[in-house]
């Protein structure tokens, strides 16, 4: 393919997205309409909360000591000189956008370049494994995904903790430490989920070295450019409110899920109808358990620090406290960063079904149950748990993928021999 | 006035300096007549519509010389003995260190523009308790906490309730009452003199608490004379919870006795309100006074220094003596004002009607013919109302109109208490004037003062000092989201709603045609002519403000409580909820947890021969 059509290509897609998006925030009904929805805009994403916090910080009133906003200060600050500017805001949105179809698309770059160089499975018949997605098609899957634009154009917050984590990851891929490093702090900042992520993007980034000492080095050294990232940020936003309450309000409220509207999670109703004695202990096994697989998966999983990556946001994107659908946004946005994989898994009809179920009915009986009272909680509850499940089975369908094909890769088919006889058709089961 | 004020500001400062200085050679300090007094009086009123209005007041004085700045009980040798003032109260103002104290039980709704302005201060539905404390020891919070559960006992009411998330601390409304009158020097004076006591108010209201006989029982046995004898042997609880409005109070301060604030008192003001619908059985407007209480005073209380009955004659228009009034007052009727705001005044003096005569004092007022269907129109200055708007249980939006009925600009202090489960979203705050919205909202909202709630500790507290256009009608609206709450925070009858209490105006009014009222706790005294060189000063220092600056009085308008209702959980669900949810969580964790933990393996052709393998390798791994 010739160079020139690509880019044409590139500017197609890129053009058409930043048309489609401006065209949708000519309604601004439609903003409004989007940004309150409860599966789009949660407690610490809202940007309805979030011009709380401008307008309180505006006027003098210290914003971090009330229940309303729970958004990092510095996210105050960059909308504190445009909020007043409805153009100025939806444009900051439109961009920051484009940017995550940006970074991905040159993350496919890398990643192809990356692939080059490995031994290619040979696949039924001795034909060489094609290879996956370009990296504009890797764009144009996140950029015209319905979940990007609503949570684009509700204005969610997310985006940012989202464009972090794929800077992060694209840094991670060109080997910078200290802006991935500091891409991954700025997303532990305003979400503070992604803290995890530290662990596949130093993966990257020493994904190329081969000497233990050295790479043990580098881990040191990028621990502590995360740590030192960190407390430079909090240190700025204590300048700007002047205050530390933004701890609480912020952090403790994506811990301990005070803020019960819900969401698409599973975390809001559970607590609701939690026993007031065995609150704090399940608040602790469900943080917990979030946290729990980075490890294990990253370990599991070292050879492939995207996917890694894209299991562990997929992971905070289900179990977190406040789950939207920006969040899926960002792992379905990740996801084909590793489409080599997509042949190998089984449930993806299952899966594309329960999500369209559940981003159908969710609407529809939140409005059954809150305005027309003719359901109940549980209705909506009901349909959180069909999205979890849609979300926990692709997780678990494409980590059974890559491991399949980890498994391709490792012990391809026997030519000769006696189980040559097995062929191409071989049965597989995990021991 | 004005320029008398630093000259008499200063005469009192020297004889308070000059009296602590010689406090035990007694030269310049006058000397109490009497240490303690009570009074007691009803006050009755025909309304407009028919209705009677009732007042009861009961006044109990103590008295003290404080050449302390504060009131302080215990050096004044106050609180260690009892007479006729409350033995229950004194222990709880002396152990919280409570400088003042309002409590006001309330039901029913006030009607503002039938009724006009109620003679006591308070009328909002529910239970309002407001305390000033003494702040010197930083031990507001434990006295305030300590305050309401006293209370609470003692009057048999949920005060208890009243904690940090419905406890606010009002900076414009509520300022002190006390120690000042109307006939006394003019409050900066005491303002002054005062400046070093750290003082802390706490405020608080339970729109949703019931008012019954549970809490009239223990606020009788406050009362010297308790229903026994006097006007508070009207009291019967099954005909006042029988009225249209009720409402009970318990007004604590201290005030001054003399112009220069010299002598001091703690007043302990008790009142009782109520409206009574006479129309609703028989359609008749005549009433009496065993009618309307099913009791008769056959004696007046013998510990009462005054005791008396008054009667504002209802004031007809046109023709004259379109009603007769049984018995004729015997010092005839007298009256207050004059033109349009002239009042007629009918006073029974119990302790001068009742001696000599077996029979117990009957009071009736019968109509000649048919009532007139409008006595005279009452136009209160201000009047307020709020509700909320929008639909579902996700958000919703509070609109405030407050009407200024004034031919003048009115400053006005507006509070309003949110519970926390309402978040308000103060950006979407807006004004609209006579129906246009105003961008510049400087003109009429001259102060702000914010306080966000915080999520299970604590409400969030509007309160704007407002500049009141002349016959203007101001709305503000702002919205809200409804909170989630879990499923033990919600009340047994959730779907009822919750209540969200009343907002407060507080407004400098000028005196207005026809009111009973003037709000505040002073014109309560006028009632009271205890002695004639008081009131001689009253009556001049008034003259002399009513030259300067005409009659205006403090004024609380009280809007209707709201109720509000909160998404409600399946109250039914947690045990489902608590599996299903760990099912699914646990269907995550072991699958992963498979595919972590184990790895792929051909299945060779014949199951046989698999199985061997499998069992074989088992073995394999166990010697191992």
């Amino acid at each position: 393919m010739a160079k020139g059509s690509s880019s044409n290509n590139a500017a197609a897609v890129f053009g058409t997205a930043v048309a489609l998006r401006l065209a949708l925030f000519q309604f601004p009904a439609l903003a409004s309409l989007l940004g309150e929805r409860v599966e789009i805009s949660t407690p610490v994403t809202s940007f309805k909360r979030l011009s709380e916090g401008v307008f309180l910080f505006t006027n003098g009133v210290p914003p971090y000591d009330g229940g309303v906003v729970h958004q990092a200060p510095l996210l105050l600050g960059l909308f504190y000189p445009i909020i007043s500017s409805p153009l100025l805001v939806n444009l900051l949105y439109i961009l920051t956008d484009l940017a995550i179809g940006y970074m991905l698309l040159r993350i496919t770059v890398i990643k192809d370049m990356d692939y080059a160089k490995e031994k290619k499975i040979t696949q039924y018949g001795g034909k060489e494994e094609e290879p996956g997605m370009g990296g504009l098609s890797v764009a144009t899957l996140y950029l015209f995904n319905p979940y990007t634009l609503a949570s684009c154009i509700g204005r969610s917050t997310i985006l940012y903790s989202n464009t972090a984590v794929v800077a992060a990851i694209w840094m991670g891929m060109k080997g910078n430490r200290s802006l991935a490093m500091f891409s991954v702090a700025v997303a532990t900042y305003l979400s503070l989920y992604p803290s995890m992520l530290i662990i596949p993007v130093i993966l990257m980034l020493t994904r190329k070295i081969n000497d233990n000492d050295l790479t043990k080095k580098v881990t040191i050294q990028c621990t502590g450019l995360f740590a030192g990232s960190l407390v430079a940020l909090f240190a700025l936003s204590f300048v700007l409110v002047n205050s530390w309450d933004f701890f609480g309000s912020v952090y403790g409220t994506i811990l301990t899920v005070s803020d019960l509207t819900p969401n698409l999670g599973l975390c809001w109703y559970f607590f609701i109808e939690m026993f007031d004695q065995f609150r704090p202990f399940f608040l602790v096994v469900f943080q917990i358990h979030v946290f729990i697989f980075a490890v294990p998966v990253s370990i599991k999983l070292r050879k492939y620090p995207l996917f890694v990556s894209f299991l562990l946001c997929a992971i905070m994107g289900t179990f977190k406290g406040y789950p939207s659908i920006g969040d899926a946004s960002l792992y379905l946005g990740l996801l084909p960063l590793s489409s080599e994989i997509f042949k190998y898994m089984r449930y993806s009809f299952l899966v594309t079904n329960l999500f369209m179920y559940s981003t159908l009915l969710a609407p529809i009986f939140w409005y059954l149950w809150v305005y027309v009272g003719s359901g109940n909680a549980n209705f909506f509850y009901a349909i959180g748990l069909v999205y979890g499940i849609g979300e926990i089975i692709l997780m678990i369908d494409s980590t059974f993928a890559i491991l399949r094909r980890d498994f391709e890769a490792h012990s391809p088919p026997e030519t000769t021999g006696q189980d040559a006889a097995l062929g191409w058709d071989r049965e597989v089961v995990q021991k | 006035m004005r320029a008398s004020s630093p000259c008499l500001l200063l005469l009192s400062g020297a004889v308070l300096a000059l009296s602590a200085a010689a406090s035990t050679t007694t030269d310049t300090i006058p000397i109490l007549k009497a240490p303690e007094a009570f009074h007691e009086q009803l006050v009755l009123k025909p309304l407009n519509d028919g209705s009677v209005y009732s007042h009861f007041q009961f006044t109990t004085h103590i008295g003290t010389m404080m050449d302390d700045d504060h009131f302080d009980g215990a050096a004044s040798n106050l609180f260690k003995h009892y007479n006729l003032f409350p033995r229950s109260i004194g222990q709880i103002l002396h152990s919280f260190e409570v400088e003042e104290l309002h409590l006001t039980f309330t039901q029913g709704r006030w009607q503002y523009s039938d009724w006009g302005y109620p003679l006591a201060p308070s009328a909002g539905t529910g239970v309002e308790l407001w305390a000033w404390l003494n702040d010197d020891k930083r031990q507001t919070e434990e006295h305030w906490k300590g305050l309401t559960n006293t209370l609470s006992g003692l009057f048999c009411a949920s005060l208890n309730f009243i904690d940090d998330t419905i406890t606010t601390e009002p900076k414009l409304s509520f300022r002190n009452e006390g120690l000042y009158n109307t006939h006394s020097v003019p409050t900066t004076s005491h303002n002054k003199n005062n400046s070093t006591i750290p003082r802390k108010l706490r405020y608080g209201s339970l729109p949703h608490e019931n008012v019954c006989t549970e809490n009239l029982t223990p606020w009788i046995k406050l009362l010297p004379c308790k229903s026994k004898a006097g006007i508070a042997s009207l009291l019967k609880s099954h005909k006042l919870f029988d009225t249209r409005f009720y409402s009970m109070a318990v007004h604590v301060r201290s005030v001054c006795e003399d112009e220069k604030c010299r002598v001091r008192s703690l007043e302990l003001i008790q009142t009782i309100t109520a409206v009574f619908d006479v129309a609703r059985h028989d359609g008749s407007f005549d009433w009496s006074l065993s009618g309307l209480f099913e009791r008769e005073i056959t004696q007046s209380c013998p510990l009462a220094s005054t005791s008396k009955v008054i009667v504002n004659l209802p004031q007809t228009a046109d023709v004259e003596n379109q009603y007769s009034l049984v018995p004729h007052p015997p010092q005839g009727i007298h009256s207050e004002g004059s033109g349009d705001k002239k009042q007629e005044i009918a006073v029974y003096d119990l302790q001068k009607v009742l001696p000599g005569t077996t029979s117990p004092f009957q009071l009736a007022l019968h109509w000649e013919g048919s009532r007139p269907k409008l006595v005279r129109a009452i136009t209160p200055g201000i009047v307020a109302h709020r509700y909320f708007t929008g639909f579902g249980q996700e958000r919703g939006g509070l609109a405030i109109e407050i009407r200024n009925n004034n031919s003048q600009d009115i400053e006005a202090v507006y509070l309003d208490t949110l519970p926390w489960y309402l978040k308000l979203y103060l950006h979407t705050f807006s004004i609209q004037l006579n129906g246009n919205s105003m961008d510049n909202q400087r003109d009429l909202v001259q102060k702000m003062f914010y306080q966000p709630a915080v999520d299970r500790s604590r409400p969030a507290v509007l309160e704007l000092a407002l500049r009141l256009p002349a016959n203007s009608l101001v709305k503000f609206t702002v919205s809200f989201d409804k909170v989630f709450l879990k499923y033990t925070e919600h009340r047994p009858d959730a779907n009822r709603g919750f209540d969200v209490g009343y907002a407060v105006i507080t407004a400098q009014l000028p005196r207005e045609q026809g009111q009973i009222g003037f709000g505040g706790l002073d014109h309560l005294r006028i009632y009271q002519e205890r002695e004639a060189g008081l009131v001689q000063g009253r009556r001049s220092g008034k003259q002399e403000k009513e030259e300067k600056e005409g009659e205006t009085d403090k004024m609380r308008v009280y809007t209707d409580t709201l109720l509000v209702s909160l998404p409600t959980p399946d109250f039914s669900m947690p045990y489902n909820v608590i599996t299903m949810t760990c099912t699914v969580i646990s269907l995550f964790f072991g699958s992963v947890f498979n595919l972590m933990m184990r790895n792929f393996e051909v299945v060779k052709p014949s199951s046989s021969s698999s199985k061997k393998s499998g069992k074989g390798k088992e073995k394999a791994e166990k010697t191992e």
